[in-house]
């Protein structure tokens, strides 16, 4: 019963949150929760489904929210075509990229990935001239929906949350296809994914290039949604947080994503009473959570139903 | 149609395969047999494009594949079970199945015909069909990975090491299904085996492999009956 449900159910919760809690701080957090699920189901197809490391997933969402910001600011184009742009820029990163990274494997692969986020990040800081260097960009348009402008966070809250939902439905339908299932059978097992026929790489970047075009997505809607960015904040410590997300929530699985994003998210507000002793109480728990859960808190909670 | 020419496949500086040839023939179940370290792997993996030659050629009805990726090797046709039952232990009997018929764009009436013929190979994977792969008992997982490679519709299939670590009776009932997919399907079978007996025993013909080189080659039962092979291979 409640297993059909919980789709509905989960969509009503986040449509009445922001009712019970309206204070705009915490409507603040939920947007940016929900822009990092939308990256958390995307790099769930690559490192959740397919088991390849990514540690480059601030380049994407920078390179999304520059693409985005860019175009409206500079050549004062509508939101949404920068939105279609910055997706446009997710695929070219998915298939530039992943041809010469995915015939790499574990360790090798990883580091590119961090290169890559960090190519990213210096040539935000640097290209002056284009991307306003440390300044970042300024006054970036909201995005308008017939007319109206999404300028309040809870405007936003909402607008967010339809291409949460968007893309949620989406991953479902893709993560249920035999594209789904490959990905998952690359984790599996690589040697015998090659002996059924399959081109191991070019799945691995049809996974990567969906990451990527999620990511690139999130930047474009963070982008018009904070009005200002800023390249120091597409960290790899950012990247990392991205893995979190999928890890302590539970690979392979969007309930998983949803939960580690809010987790990830959320987690320095109530742990705010630590003080100073916020980074070690938060990495002592995330280190606990791998420890004693290692295929993330669903897998734990599921194994203890059963 | 299957045709190896003078193969020599090496790890790096390490040698293993030393002027290899054999050939397999539409409908004939040829066995290659040998000890640990003879190279028989080795041969499968390089047919199959996962490791490629030294020198030498591979030909499938006339056509190199010596220089084709796996993948462009399982589209020509040619199948490959590897050793060791590699299931997706976290997809279920079906979708593994699916995996199978991957690189094929079947009909869905095609595609069910095909599934329900699987199952009629091994009834005991439609009873299963939900389950998770990697809970199935070994010689379960060895039929799903046999049913898994004839999904793609093959005109040639090879095993490797089909019997290893099976119980003797799931041996028996596997090489009866190899038999009856040579049989029913008119597939030409290619087998790599330890288990010299039982493959001289559904073999037509067999090549010994003893260190890289073919060291003796003809028909089974000649074989069977010939001294040093029982000596070697037999146990007496």
């Amino acid at each position: 019963m409640i297993k059909k449900l919980r789709y509905p159910l989960a969509v009503v919760f986040a449509f009445v949150l922001p009712l019970i809690v309206s204070n705009t701080y915490y409507v603040t957090m939920f947007c940016l929760t929900l822009i990092y699920m939308i990256i958390a189901f995307g790099l769930n197809f690559i490192t959740g489904m397919t088991g390849q490391m990514n540690l480059g997933t601030a380049g994407i969402f920078c390179l999304g929210a520059y693409t985005s910001a860019l175009l409206t600011t500079r050549l004062s184009l509508s939101p949404w075509i920068g939105m279609a742009a910055s997706a446009a820029v997710g695929f070219l990163i998915g298939v530039g990229l992943g041809y010469p990274s995915f015939r790499l494997e574990g360790v090798y692969l990883s580091l590119t990935t961090i290169a890559f986020g960090e190519v990213v990040r210096q040539l935000a800081n640097n290209m002056t001239s284009v991307t306003g260097g440390a300044q970042g960009v300024r006054n970036i348009p909201p995005f308008t929906v017939f007319g109206y402008e999404i300028v309040t966070k809870i405007q936003n809250y909402y607008f967010i949350l339809v291409f949460v939902i968007l893309f949620a439905f989406t991953a479902y339908r893709i993560i249920h296809s035999k594209w789904g299932r490959a990905f998952i059978a690359i984790r599996d097992n690589i040697e015998a994914v090659e002996t059924c026929g399959i081109n191991t790489a070019h799945i691995k970047i049809v996974a990567f290039t969906l990451a990527a075009v999620y990511g690139c997505v999130a930047g474009s809607l963070y982008a018009h949604y904070s009005a200002y960015i800023n390249a120091s904040s597409f960290t790899l410590n950012l990247s990392v947080s991205f893995v979190v997300m999928i890890l302590i929530g539970g690979m392979g699985n969007l309930w998983g994503c949803m939960l580690g994003a809010v987790i990830v998210s959320m987690l320095p507000e109530f742990l705010r009473f630590t003080g100073e002793y916020y980074q070690l109480t938060y990495s002592i728990l995330i280190l606990l959570c791998i420890v004693f859960m290692p295929g993330g808190i669903l897998t734990a909670l599921k194994r203890q139903q059963k | 149609m299957l045709e190896v020419k003078k193969l020599n496949a090496a790890y790096g500086k390490v040698h293993v395969l030393h002027d290899v040839s054999l050939h397999v023939k539409e409908q004939e179940i040829v066995s290659i047999i040998g000890a640990n370290g003879a190279g028989k792997s080795t041969l499968m993996r390089n047919i199959m494009g996962i490791y490629h030659p030294k020198s030498g050629d591979i030909l499938f009805h006339g056509e190199s594949l010596s220089k084709l990726k796996t993948d462009q090797i399982v589209k020509k046709g040619i199948v490959y079970v590897p050793e060791g039952r590699e299931v997706f232990a976290d997809l279920s009997v079906e979708d593994n199945l699916e995996m199978g018929a991957f690189s094929r764009k079947y009909s869905a009436g095609k595609y069910r015909d095909l599934l329900e013929e699987m199952y009629t190979i091994y009834p005991r994977l439609k009873d299963r069909r939900k389950q998770l792969a990697g809970s199935l008992s070994g010689g379960e997982q060895q039929m799903l990975a046999i049913a898994r490679g004839l999904m793609s519709e093959p005109e040639m299939i090879m095993f490797d090491e089909p019997s290893l670590g099976l119980a003797p009776v799931i041996v028996d009932e596997m090489f009866d299904v190899i038999l009856r997919i040579n049989k029913e399907k008119k597939l030409p079978v290619l087998l790599v085996e330890q288990n010299a007996f039982a493959a001289l025993s559904i073999s037509s013909r067999c090549y010994v492999l003893e260190n890289g080189v073919v060291n003796a080659e003809g028909k089974s039962r000649k074989l069977m009956d010939s001294p040093d092979i029982k000596r070697a291979y037999l146990g007496g």
